[in-house]
């Protein structure tokens, strides 16, 4: 997997000012990233860019050596990324073992539909949610127990790439602990990329590399 | 499948809002399967009214100098003593006249100035060939072939009017009923900004997300289709039997101030062409037939449709970031 950004610059629509500016970057497999930075330096407009759910004004996003302006961005999303998001983005009227399926469903796992709900179950376990919870509809659940949710929904494909958004900002540090182990696990286990806008010290600690976004560029 | 499935399980949630949705759908597909129902019945009534009273002809005399406006036969009769001061023919004269490929069969009988017949045409389309036979077997110009428009007009007029109401009606039901559930497709996929992000940041593909808006919209339609043609096969008897005999009456108003010499001819003549009543005894029957049902399917799914792709096309032309962030 190599996941590379070229000279990607952004300014939102209709505004004049660049969020970020002339980002250059590689991104590769088995290893952790940490991109930090003051609030509003445009980390999570790089999170948006790389993860395809938006497009680069100019420059490039390249996956694989090809742009992201020319492949299936919806099938880039479904099949190499998995994004935790900061405020979850989980379907709040419908239970989190539903929440998984369905994003199997869409990644078009290749299973039945008891076998996706085993893994689905299996993979709320591994971040700490029990069958009961599980079988709850979102609303009820706990903002930890949400982000846990959003976590294995990203996982739930098995993506190369795993993009995530603060995602132990909800999380005491116990769990925060076990957060990061299982990215470890996934970056330095399985060779996965991980990509994590962070503000935490602990988060940082943990990367194999750290970006420091100031006024949307690198140092 | 699991599009399918997602879809059925957002009608279980949001119960408000969908029940909302089903009872306008269910009023305007009800509106629908009575105008409609109405509407081809009219139609048949008219073409088989058509076919019945157009292919019976008879002769009546005509004179331009004489006589007051015929009014619906197209030319001027003679009426009351003038017309009987015209010759008849024989019954060997109306034998041979009835001798023709056009006609299908013909009554004589006997009124009070004589011996009249009634041709039955093959067709009502027949009628000026049928007459240009006449001329070559010696019928002469004071002499008109005639179909009885008005024993036909006695019929069509009121159902025509039911008809004229029952497509108006429909037009406005299908426009107005299409910009309610537009709108109200419109606002509650607004409400489900936010479930729509969420799907399309998975990597929800556009027209999959439309076709889970559109099955939602078409299981929707589904069940009201069902309740209404029920509840409409239930009204539309009722509902045309009432504007009915509110045309007839109104067209018997009108009639009372001009009768014609056609409607006193019939009047005297035998069952077959008789006017007496005609429009008096006149019921339709509303029954909802396969094709009414599929034309109301196709109208109520196209509905469902374009509520779908307005609705839609709304909320798939953002980016999914942007629909994120706005609820954010």
């Amino acid at each position: 997997m190599g996941l590379e950004l070229k000279n990607v610059s952004y300014s939102y629509e209709g505004g004049t000012e660049r969020v970020l500016r002339n980002i250059n970057a590689q991104f590769e497999s088995g290893k952790i990233y940490a991109i930090v930075g003051e609030s509003g330096a445009g980390k999570s407009t790089l999170l948006s860019l790389i993860s395809g759910l938006d497009t680069c004004k100019e420059g490039e996003v390249l996956y694989n050596g090809k742009s992201l302006k020319t492949l299936d961005r919806d099938e880039y999303r479904s099949q190499h990324i998995g994004v935790i998001f900061q405020s979850f983005n989980l379907l709040l009227n419908s239970t989190a073992v539903y929440n998984i399926t369905l994003s199997m469903n869409i990644s078009g796992v290749a299973a039945t539909a008891t076998e996706k709900k085993r893994l689905a179950y299996e993979l709320l376990a591994k971040v700490g949610i029990d069958r009961e919870t599980a079988d709850r509809k979102i609303l009820r659940l706990s903002g930890g127990e949400q982000q846990r949710v959003g976590i294995a929904r990203a996982l739930s494909h098995n993506p190369a790439v795993i993009i995530a958004d603060e995602p132990t900002g909800n999380l005491d540090e116990i769990t925060e602990g076990e957060i990061l182990d299982i990215f470890a696990k996934l970056a330095h286990g399985e060779g996965k990329c991980v990509i994590i806008v962070t503000h935490s010290d602990e988060v940082s600690a943990a990367a194999d590399r750290v970006l420091r976004l100031v006024g949307g560029r690198i140092l | 499948m699991y599009l399918l499935e997602h879809a059925m399980l957002n009608l279980g949630k949001n119960k408000g809002r969908n029940m909302l949705l089903l009872g306008i759908t269910f009023a305007i597909i009800t509106a629908i399967v009575v105008a409609l129902s109405i509407f081809n019945a009219t139609n048949l009534v008219i073409e088989e009214t058509r076919t019945s009273l157009q292919s019976a002809v008879r002769i009546v005399p005509q004179m331009q100098t004489l006589g007051e406006t015929g009014g619906t036969g197209g030319g001027q009769m003679i009426t009351g003593q003038a017309a009987q001061n015209q010759a008849t023919f024989t019954a060997e004269q109306f034998s041979d006249f009835a001798n023709s490929d056009f006609v299908l069969g013909w009554d004589l009988q006997d009124t009070p100035r004589g011996t009249d017949a009634v041709f039955y045409l093959v067709s009502p389309l027949l009628l000026s060939d049928f007459e240009a036979e006449l001329r070559e077997k010696g019928l002469p110009e004071n002499y008109a072939v005639r179909t009885d428009e008005a024993a036909f007009a006695s019929i069509v007029a009121p159902v025509e009017s039911l008809q004229s109401l029952a497509i108006t009606f429909l037009a406005v039901v299908v426009v107005l009923g299409g910009v309610i559930m537009a709108l109200l497709s419109v606002i509650a996929i607004r409400e489900r900004k936010y479930e729509i992000g969420v799907l399309r940041a998975m990597g929800l593909k556009k027209r999959k997300v439309a076709f889970v808006i559109w099955a939602e919209n078409v299981i929707i339609t589904g069940f009201c289709f069902v309740l209404g043609m029920a509840a409409g096969n239930f009204l539309s008897q009722p509902i045309s039997d009432n504007i009915l005999a509110g045309q007839i009456l109104s067209n018997a108003d009108g009639e009372s101030t001009a009768t014609t010499l056609a409607e006193r001819l019939a009047s005297e003549s035998a069952d077959a062409l008789s006017t007496e009543n005609f429009s008096e005894n006149l019921q339709i029957d509303i029954l909802i037939n396969a094709t009414t049902a599929l034309q109301i399917l196709a109208i109520s799914l196209l509905l469902a449709s374009l509520v779908g792709i307005i609705s839609v096309s709304q909320i798939t032309k953002s980016e999914p970031i942007k629909i994120l962030m706005e609820r954010t």
